[in-house]
């Protein structure tokens, strides 16, 4: 008798679709010791939630499951939803992505809660609402009196989730499955609840089953990580060994593709892999990965297998650095040589931005950016980062013209042009362009390629001639990696990465001097975020455009970015080249969003500056300083009454602070 | 409950403005009618100074803003003038008979369909693509458009030409009520529930079925709570929520239908004296009877959104921090 | 389409209800000339008679006249007009509603309004009683008064799906070309639009027999000599005791024809949802 608390042997998942069969899980075996706490890393159509969902016994009508999976001995899989019953939400609990969808509007928090006690273990009412209130304060709720009276609209989203993981945690579970429960929160947020996880799974021995597409964040909460492919386990170990000596291709060429720090667009390009994810039929077998695997040879497929590398580590393929194929990339991230670019010493900044302000509604406002005063230098990449509601996006749109500014100036070239779309003139609109975050909805479904691309050059860039427009759209597309072929396609056709390279095809196609990119990589994959920016940084090279880069992800802004520019709450907090904000922290709010950062590099961990409080309330317009309340390093009344006066390090580098150096 | 009683009284604003300038258009519409009001009183063989005097007398050569006044100034009185058919009998004592008539009529449709449809709607829901929710479907999706009078065609054929169980016409005898006549009122509304079931029952499936796929619901079921609890406790509350809005928006249907009903079956009511007054040209009571609809539909539509804003916790309970 | 047809085998209520709509159409369309008696002729011998009698398949109305024929007669005034009404009032709520939700602020503000007071009579008795005011109906006023009355629920789908489709970025994407109102309208947004408003012009059809046939029966339809369904079943009602087939068989043709109009409209919306 193992002590194992789950026992997945040979799983298999395939759904019967429309087009047919096809496979979402294949050939799972995964084991799982009391206390063990394991990561599931793998990019969108891994299986990895499917995994999850077969474990609690939830799948979509059209699944056919075969295989087993033991919990605690007991054999999961056949039981009906009646026998399944007992198990969840008492024995194993979830926790999902989005904790405002997983909450019922129509129910107190506190009915919610109450309900698990009440039918799991039989509790009164009075006995369930004080283990509520117990799990909520475990979770670092203060006020939770006043939580259980409140429906789910009334509250923020860290707290909702913090709300959700109480609630799985009530039972004091044998195992806790979590998917993805920190992605769509803030950094700050998500690093204080990854603390409170790894705190109670020590606290309440539970084992834990951690699902991401970040390894950062599984390093944080986990020891074993599990490397999924398109359905199967291509490896599995302890963080540090999947770090430092990845066997399986995939699990290299996955973590190479992860910027960190350190690794920065003059040193290196980030490693991707060709190709993409195809969904697998019912019945294929073989490697998952070889159609896309650069250390493919004639031999491997024969030898493809599950095998145990080291002790607790396995793999499918070791040839990871195997040397009869060579690298295309470096192993290790060595430096590359770059084409120096010509250092144009044009004193004339692109774009000025002046007292920027932008306030929404009329009975009540929303003050989303309050007085922002920054410049873009011509060719150069301005990294705009922070977290929701700091004001980039609003920021970047005022840029290109979506928005109007409540107040301020933008001046492109000493021109002010702080004017919403339809007063710019064509000049304007064709030296600023925009790259948005969701490829999918920003192409029209209806149209083709060939129409997206062509259409900015015949509006903007006066190219009427149907065959020298089609001529420059094939270039273009060259240009972004694209062949001939997707000319007629239209985007439902294309893949998430392959729908952003047209979207940077279009704003690239009438030679604009900016770029605002809204987010351009954060809805895709880590693997095509890492051909998205090389090309966008190769694209940069060959044309001397600029980029406005707004981003929440510190790290690909640390790649990608001459100077960085944090904000919050409206506010600029602080500006200056990359190196020097990466390094020389000074504003007690970049040093929290630093820490807060989740490290790709296991043996890298950093203790996250804990932020209490949460966001100033938008429909007030703020004092002082807008960190103000939260700021671990607060000097005291000063900076909620007084707005922090600049603080200048160098020519481009400062920030506002009330502390003195 | 500053800001609900603010709602209230915009809510309130906006009614009347709707029901001024509906009574206006009205009005407009009726006075452009072809036909000379005052000749119809007097009858063919009138001569040309008898009808010109009449219209003197009743002020028909006004000025319409003047016209329009005095009959706004009538209805804030409670006069709503005099019948041109019936000779100059009062509106008022036929016309509040006849309402209460279609009041208790739509009332008994209502208690047919509204539980009907609401309870077939969601056992549809939650045994979608199972056989229940097929016949439920598809006689949901049959009767939603079927006129009032063809599904009471058929209704009078089957149970009162060939069963006898009810009577052909509706009308009231002589010098008795409604009330001790309650058979006349099954088949009209009989009728009318086939319509508003058709539709609200397909409305309720789909929020059913749209409830039952939500996150919360999966939430719900994967903390191991039993589905039927899941059903009762979880979903239906959030199912249930949006067919008051549906039920109000087709307020509209039920007194269309009324008046198709009613001239099917010769019932009493405000429908059937509608009809009338068209076919008669009776200006003063044309006017009479849609100012009436107007009114009694505007406020049912205004009671259903008040009623869904007191139930729904996402805009009773405001202060939302995000 | 290949999608269409592979839900057209697994759903063979679609099936019929495409067939009885594709019969009527036909009636419509060549059925009179097959007619042995015309909707006028009388046939004073065999009046009420009951179907069968004389070469009349579904028997004779109160004076004489062949039901079958004035059946036939009229199924190509009650399509032609819920046809043109269901087109008409979908192209009205598609300006309207476009116009209202792209442009917003006032102009939606406006539009609420004006809708709102549009509403505020049911829209069976607004049709009634201004069609029975004009007196005469002809199919153009037919189309023109209850398109009116069914503008504000086509126009409100088609302001729903605009107000869903400006959000995205695709549409953001066209401004910052600076393309122009009308063309990020109608070239940008309304091919995104035409699952969900196929949908609701479909169901409107259905909704515009039943109108068209409601009216008839309130008198207020198209006039004699030209049969209409709905006319025939209040004429022939005080016989119904003595006579039902001269009700039942005109409602039964009403019926079916909105039953299957109404199963068509479900079986494209079950299959236009898919496409998304």
């Amino acid at each position: 008798m193992n002590d194992n608390i789950l026992d997945i042997q040979n799983l298999n998942v395939h759904f019967s679709t429309f087009d047919g069969l096809f496979s979402a899980v294949n050939n799972v075996s995964l084991a799982l010791k009391k206390n063990e706490s394991i990561g599931i890393i793998g990019e969108s159509g891994c299986g990895k939630s499917t995994l999850s969902f077969s474990i609690m016994g939830y799948l979509a009508k059209n699944a056919q499951v075969d295989g087993s999976i033991l919990f605690k001995g007991e054999e999961l899989l056949g039981k009906s939803e009646k026998e399944l019953e007992p198990y969840r939400g008492n024995r194993i609990a979830m926790v999902f992505q989005n904790p405002y969808s997983s909450l019922n509007p129509s129910l107190t928090i506190g009915f919610q809660l109450d309900e698990v006690s009440m039918h799991h273990q039989k509790l009164s009412k009075k006995e369930a609402r004080a283990a509520t209130l117990q799990a909520l304060e475990m979770m670092n709720l203060g006020d939770a009196k006043g939580i259980v009276r409140r429906y789910p609209h009334q509250i923020s989203g860290g707290i909702q989730q913090r709300i959700c993981i109480a609630m799985a945690l009530l039972c004091k579970p044998d195992l806790l499955i979590l998917d993805e429960p920190t992605t769509a929160l803030d950094v700050t947020t998500e690093a204080v609840i990854l603390e409170s996880i790894s705190k109670l799974k020590e606290s309440l021995n539970m084992s834990l089953i951690y699902i991401s597409h970040d390894i950062g964040v599984i390093n944080k909460v986990a020891q074993q990580i599990v490397v999924m492919y398109n359905g199967e386990i291509v490896e599995q170990g302890p963080k540090k060994e999947i770090f430092e000596n990845p066997k399986h291709p995939y699990t290299r060429a996955l973590i190479n593709c992860m910027p960190r720090g350190g690794v920065v667009k003059e040193k290196t390009k980030l490693n991707t892999i060709a190709g993409y994810v195809k969904r697998r039929g019912a019945n294929e077998g073989g490697c998952p990965f070889s159609d896309r695997c650069e250390k493919k040879n004639e031999v491997c497929e024969g030898q493809y297998g599950i095998k145990e590398v080291s002790p607790r580590h396995l793999a499918a393929c070791d040839r990871a650095y195997a040397t009869d194929i060579p690298d295309v990339f470096a192993a290790k991230l060595a430096p590359l040589k770059r084409q120096e670019r010509k250092q144009e010493e044009e004193q004339e900044n692109l774009l000025q931005i002046k007292d920027l302000h932008k306030v929404y509604g009329t009975r009540r406002k929303v003050y989303a950016v309050n007085g922002v005063e920054f410049a873009v230098k011509p060719h150069s990449v301005l990294g705009i980062v922070g977290e929701s509601g700091c004001g980039k996006s609003t920021t970047g749109h005022m840029i290109s013209g979506l928005y109007k500014p409540s107040k301020g100036n933008i001046l492109f070239r000493d021109t002010d042009i702080s004017l919403s779309w339809n007063k710019r003139d064509k000049e304007t609109l064709k030296n600023i362009q925009l790259i948005f975050q969701n490829p999918g909805r920003s192409l029209n479904p209806s149209h083709t390629v060939e129409r997206i691309i062509g259409r900015a050059m015949q509006k903007l860039a006066n190219i009427t001639d149907e065959k020298e427009r089609r001529a420059r759209i094939i270039e273009i597309l060259k240009k972004v990696d694209l062949g001939v072929e997707y000319l007629q396609k239209k985007p439902s056709q294309l893949s998430g990465g392959e729908q952003q390279r047209v979207a940077i095809a279009r704003a690239l196609s009438i030679s604009p001097s900016l770029i605002v990119c809204d987010e351009p990589t954060s809805a895709l994959d880590v693997s095509v975020q890492a051909s998205v920016l090389n090309l966008l940084n190769d694209l940069q090279i060959d044309t001397h455009v600029a980029y406005v880069f707004i981003s929440h992800d510190l790290n690909v802004i640390n790649y990608l970015c001459d100077y960085i520019m944090v904000m919050y709450a409206g506010k600029i907090v602080e500006y200056g080249k990359r190196d020097e904000v990466m390094e020389n922290l000074h504003h007690p709010y970049t040093e929290a969003l630093l820490s807060a950062v989740p490290e790709v590099d296991p043996t890298k961990q950093k203790k996250p500056v804990d932020l209490q409080g949460q966001l100033p309330d938008p429909a007030k317009k703020i004092q002082g300083c807008p960190f103000a309340g939260r700021c671990h390093k607060q000097l005291g009344s000063i900076c909620e009454k007084e707005f922090p006066p600049m603080v200048q390090l160098s020519d481009d580098h400062y920030y506002y602070c009330h502390i003195k150096k | 409950m500053n800001r609900s009683a603010q709602m209230m009284l915009r809510r309130l604003g906006s009614l009347i403005a709707t029901l001024v300038v509906m009574s206006f258009i009205i009005f407009l519409l009726v006075e452009i009618m072809p036909g000379d009001v005052a000749q119809m009183i007097l009858g063919q063989s009138a001569t040309e100074e008898a009808v010109a005097a009449l219209r003197q007398a009743r002020g028909l050569d006004d000025p319409l803003l003047q016209r329009y006044g005095r009959w706004v100034k009538g209805v804030l009185v409670g006069d709503l003038g005099e019948s041109v058919y019936m000779q100059g009998v009062a509106i008022n004592s036929i016309l509040w008979r006849r309402v209460g008539h279609s009041l208790v009529l739509a009332f008994t449709a209502f208690i047919m369909f509204v539980p009907l449809s609401i309870f077939l709607g969601v056992l549809a829901g939650v045994k979608e693509k199972k056989p229940a929710d097929s016949v439920i479907s598809f006689f949901g999706l049959a009767t939603m458009a079927l006129p009032e009078f063809v599904s009471g065609v058929i209704l009078i054929t089957i149970f009162a030409v060939q069963l006898n169980w009810f009577p052909i016409v509706s009308v009231i005898p002589i010098g008795q009520t409604l009330f001790q006549n309650l058979d006349i009122l099954v088949l009209p509304a009989l009728s009318i529930t086939f319509v508003m079931f058709g539709y609200v029952s397909r409305m309720q499936r789909s929020s059913m079925i749209g409830v039952m796929n939500s996150d919360y619901i999966r939430s719900a079921i994967l903390k191991g709570m039993p589905r039927k609890y899941v059903i009762f406790r979880h979903a239906l509350k959030n199912a249930l929520l949006p067919t008051i809005t549906i039920i109000g928006m087709n307020m509209g249907w039920l007194f269309g239908g009324l008046i198709v009903v009613e001239t099917l079956f010769g019932f009493p009511g405000m429908g059937s004296l509608l009809m009338t007054a068209i076919k008669t040209r009776d200006v003063p009571l044309i006017e009479a009877c849609v100012l009436l609809i107007t009114i009694i539909y505007s406020l049912s539509t205004m009671i259903t959104d008040i009623l869904y804003s007191y139930l729904n916790p996402r805009i009773r309970f405001q202060g939302g921090q995000r | 389409m290949k999608y269409f047809l592979y839900q057209l085998k697994k759903n063979p209520l679609a099936i019929v209800g495409i067939a009885i709509i594709v019969f009527w159409l036909f009636a419509a369309f060549i059925g009179p000339s097959m007619m042995s008696f015309t909707h006028t002729q009388i046939d004073a011998d065999h009046q009420m008679a009951r179907p069968g009698t004389n070469g009349h398949l579904l028997g004779t109305d109160s004076l004489g006249r062949d039901i079958l024929s004035r059946i036939v007669y009229g199924s190509r005034s009650i399509l032609t007009v819920a046809l043109l009404t269901s087109i008409f009032s979908t192209i009205i709520g598609i300006l309207l509603g476009f116009s209202a939700g792209y442009f917003g602020q006032k102009i939606d503000a406006l539009f609420l309004r004006t809708m709102d007071i549009l509403m505020a009579i049911p829209p069976l008795v607004l049709s009634m009683v201004v069609l029975g005011i004009l007196g005469d109906s002809s199919i153009l006023s037919l189309t023109i008064i209850v398109s009116i009355a069914f503008v504000p629920a086509t126009a409100r789908v088609s302001r729903g799906v605009l107000l869903t489709e400006k959000s995205q970025e695709y549409v953001m994407a066209a401004r910052i070309r600076g393309e122009s109102h009308l063309y990020i309208m109608f070239i940008e947004i309304l091919p995104n639009t035409t699952g969900p408003i196929i949908v609701e012009a479909t169901a409107r059809f259905a909704y515009s027999i039943m109108m068209v046939a409601s009216l008839g029966f309130l008198g207020v339809g198209l006039q004699p000599p030209t049969p209409d369904w709905g006319m025939m079943v209040i004429e022939n009602k005080p016989i119904i005791d003595q006579a039902p087939w001269t009700v039942l068989f005109p409602a039964l043709a009403i019926a079916s024809l909105v039953i299957a109009i109404s199963i068509f409209s479900d079986f494209v919306s079950k299959v236009l949802v898919h496409e998304r």
